[in-house]
């Protein structure tokens, strides 16, 4: 593997699963972060340490989303506090743009540019030598999927080939950090599985990829980790499931597919932690809102060792992003 | 999800020189700028003074054209500092309606489409993307105006002997400096209008406005009060006149006659505004231009 290459012989490699088995200098750290708009808050006292892997920022419109985005690539200062991206301050863009690339929203491109120009252009800027932009431009390219696309000029891509070739001059420069703003939008089901794909790939190899997504089911699928943000401040961070077991107010709803839910609920009724069982419309599944869901399914387990009740399937209703975001955030950000 | 040990590696080969990337900006302004078959003849026509200017060069050092021509060299203009400066003042103009067709649509276009994050997330600052902009206006119009003024300059003083070439050098560096401070004037206003209106159009007709309209009030102001200190306000006067004065022609005081059915009725004064006046009213329209240009060439513009 030479120098500026990427390819890794991942997948076989140790493996971090916590956040604080990482040194600040492989992590995004927000420490003790403000930033005003004049008298208007953007977002406000935000501490945050992101390790590597894929981490979606989630809330409505005017959360602060964009300016923890902004923040993060420098393009903006914070009022108070301080920012490091793999221990480099946000003020050095020399260093910083080194290891971050951006994929913004915007949607100009110059006029009368190939795929390959545009990615070649924006190489040149990072300082990357014409023989080298060159070879870069086509890894970039082969990563997106825009081969034999990137040779034809842009102003005939449709829009799914704009947000891969936004991305691809995102990757370009080999960047460790990566943040992608909105970067599902337009795309048909097809390119976005394969783009969620390509994300998965990139946070293996042990990149930090902050994507901004409104799309909850995706973002839930993806990411190792979400930042709920409301008014400025951060509501929620860390993994889905996490958060949603810690919102200890907020009982689980769980659904139980079975051939005797009446019976069932009856059984379910008696224990303290139950705080709801209602039957499905089609009479053949039980739900159940419980406020410890480790002595529900300890108490099911039973249930099943009995043998009286057949149950078919276990599955809980609100332990994913959009549940958490309704609980948290409430409908006022449900349909941004 | 587990997260992996770190196998990814960043670019860490070697890089251009930060000073040259800005380079970039112009090299695709230019491509796209040229595609226009329009803009390019005008360009070529843009050149038709500069050989108009070499040729009364060449036959004032050639018998043998005069001769067939039958001219007198007596009756050709003289190759001295005026002859320069009515050129340089030339080109100047056609320096004007090139700005106005190219420098508009520079930054307008990438405001509109709030594209500046992408040349500002990477090692690419705002004063090297406003270079970068300004540079394809400063190359285009020094490619006609100061670059083939000090040519033909220097083809006078191959003709003419390095007498000529010792004895004449201020007028050489009286075409650089008022090129440039023309060209970097014209730069500066159309970048700073095309950063403040963003369609191209408005920024086309915001910048002849700019200097016709401050100029026919200026010129109303010297009637009515029969002074030239109009000229004040007057972009094409101060550069006039800064231009006089580094060419050595400028005059401040011109008589005027007041006359009515062929009698001198009075004879009015009329003094220009000092150099000093122009030079520093040049200074302070640049000035802000730099301010306007830092105050909205910004990555995000926040709106909420």
């Amino acid at each position: 593997m030479n120098e500026s290459t990427s390819q890794s012989e991942s997948g076989q490699v140790p493996i971090r699963n916590s956040q604080s088995e990482f040194r600040n200098s492989e992590m995004i750290v927000f420490d003790d972060v403000s930033k005003f708009y004049g008298e208007i808050l953007g977002i406000n006292r935000v501490s945050l340490h992101i390790a590597p892997g894929i981490t979606s920022l989630v809330g409505p419109n005017g959360a602060g989303k964009s300016t923890l985005m902004n923040l993060m690539t420098g393009l903006l200062r914070p009022s108070r506090g301080r920012i490091t991206i793999l221990g480099i301050p946000t003020d050095q863009p020399e260093q910083l743009f080194r290891k971050l690339g951006y994929c913004t929203q915007f949607d100009s491109f110059p006029r009368g540019l190939t795929g390959e120009e545009f990615i070649r252009s924006f190489l040149l800027v990072h300082g990357v030598e014409r023989r080298k932009a060159k070879e870069l431009t086509q890894v970039a390219l082969e990563r997106v999927s825009l081969v034999e696309a990137g040779k034809r000029k842009m102003a005939a891509y449709s829009k799914g080939m704009r947000q891969r070739i936004r991305l691809a001059q995102a990757i370009a420069h080999q960047p460790e950090v990566m943040i992608l703003d909105e970067p599902l939008n337009g795309l048909d089901p097809m390119v976005r599985a394969e783009t969620i794909a390509l994300f998965r790939k990139l946070a293996a190899e042990g990149l930090h990829l902050i994507i901004s997504s409104h799309i909850l089911h995706e973002v839930d699928m993806m990411s190792d980790r979400v930042i709920l943000l409301n008014n400025g401040y951060v509501v929620a961070e860390g993994n889905v499931h996490g958060v949603r077991d810690e919102m200890q107010d907020r009982p689980m709803q769980i659904l139980i597919r079975c051939d005797k839910p009446a019976k069932l609920a009856a059984r379910v009724f008696d224990k303290d932690h139950v705080v709801e069982a209602r039957l499905h419309d089609d009479r053949l599944g039980l739900f159940v809102k419980t406020r410890d869901s480790d002595r529900f399914y300890l108490m099911l387990n039973s249930v099943v060792a009995e043998g009286e009740i057949n149950i078919e399937s276990i599955a809980p209703v609100d332990d994913d992003l959009s549940a958490v975001y309704q609980y948290l955030i409430g409908s006022e950000g449900s349909n941004s | 999800m587990a997260v992996y040990e770190h196998t990814y590696k960043q670019y860490l080969g070697k890089l251009t020189p930060e000073w040259s990337r800005f380079l970039v900006i112009p090299r695709h302004a230019f491509r796209d700028v040229f595609k226009s078959k329009l803009f390019t003849a005008f360009y070529v026509v843009c050149f038709i003074p500069l050989l108009v200017e070499a040729i009364l060069i060449y036959l004032h050092h050639n018998v043998n054209a005069l001769a067939i021509l039958q001219v007198n060299v007596r009756e050709l203009v003289p190759i001295d500092a005026t002859f320069f400066e009515t050129f340089v003042s030339l080109q100047g103009s056609f320096a004007f309606f090139v700005a106005l067709l190219v420098g508009p649509p520079l930054v307008a276009r990438d405001l509109r489409n709030n594209a500046l994050p992408l040349y500002l997330c990477r090692p690419f600052s705002r004063t090297e993307y406003v270079i970068g902009k300004m540079s394809v206006l400063l190359i285009l119009l020094s490619g006609m105006t100061w670059v083939p003024q000090l040519l033909l300059f220097l083809f006078q003083s191959y003709l003419e002997g390095f007498r000529w070439f010792i004895d004449n050098l201020w007028i050489a560096s009286a075409i650089f400096i008022a090129s440039v401070v023309w060209i970097l004037l014209l730069a500066l206003l159309s970048q700073a209008i095309s950063a403040l209106v963003k369609w191209r159009v408005v920024a086309s007709a915001a910048l002849l406005g700019l200097f016709f309209i401050p100029s026919i009030f200026g010129e109303v102001v010297n009637n009515l009060f029969m002074t030239r200190w109009g000229n004040i306000i007057s972009l094409g006067a101060l550069i006039k006149n800064v231009t006089s004065g580094l060419f050595g022609t400028f005059v401040r005081s011109t008589g005027h006659v007041i006359g009515r059915n062929g009698r001198i009725v009075r004879e009015i004064v009329m003094t220009e505004p000092p150099l000093w006046a122009s030079w520093l009213v040049l200074f302070v329209i640049c000035a802000a231009c730099l301010a306007l240009l830092s105050w909205k060439v910004k990555a995000y513009e926040v709106v909420r």
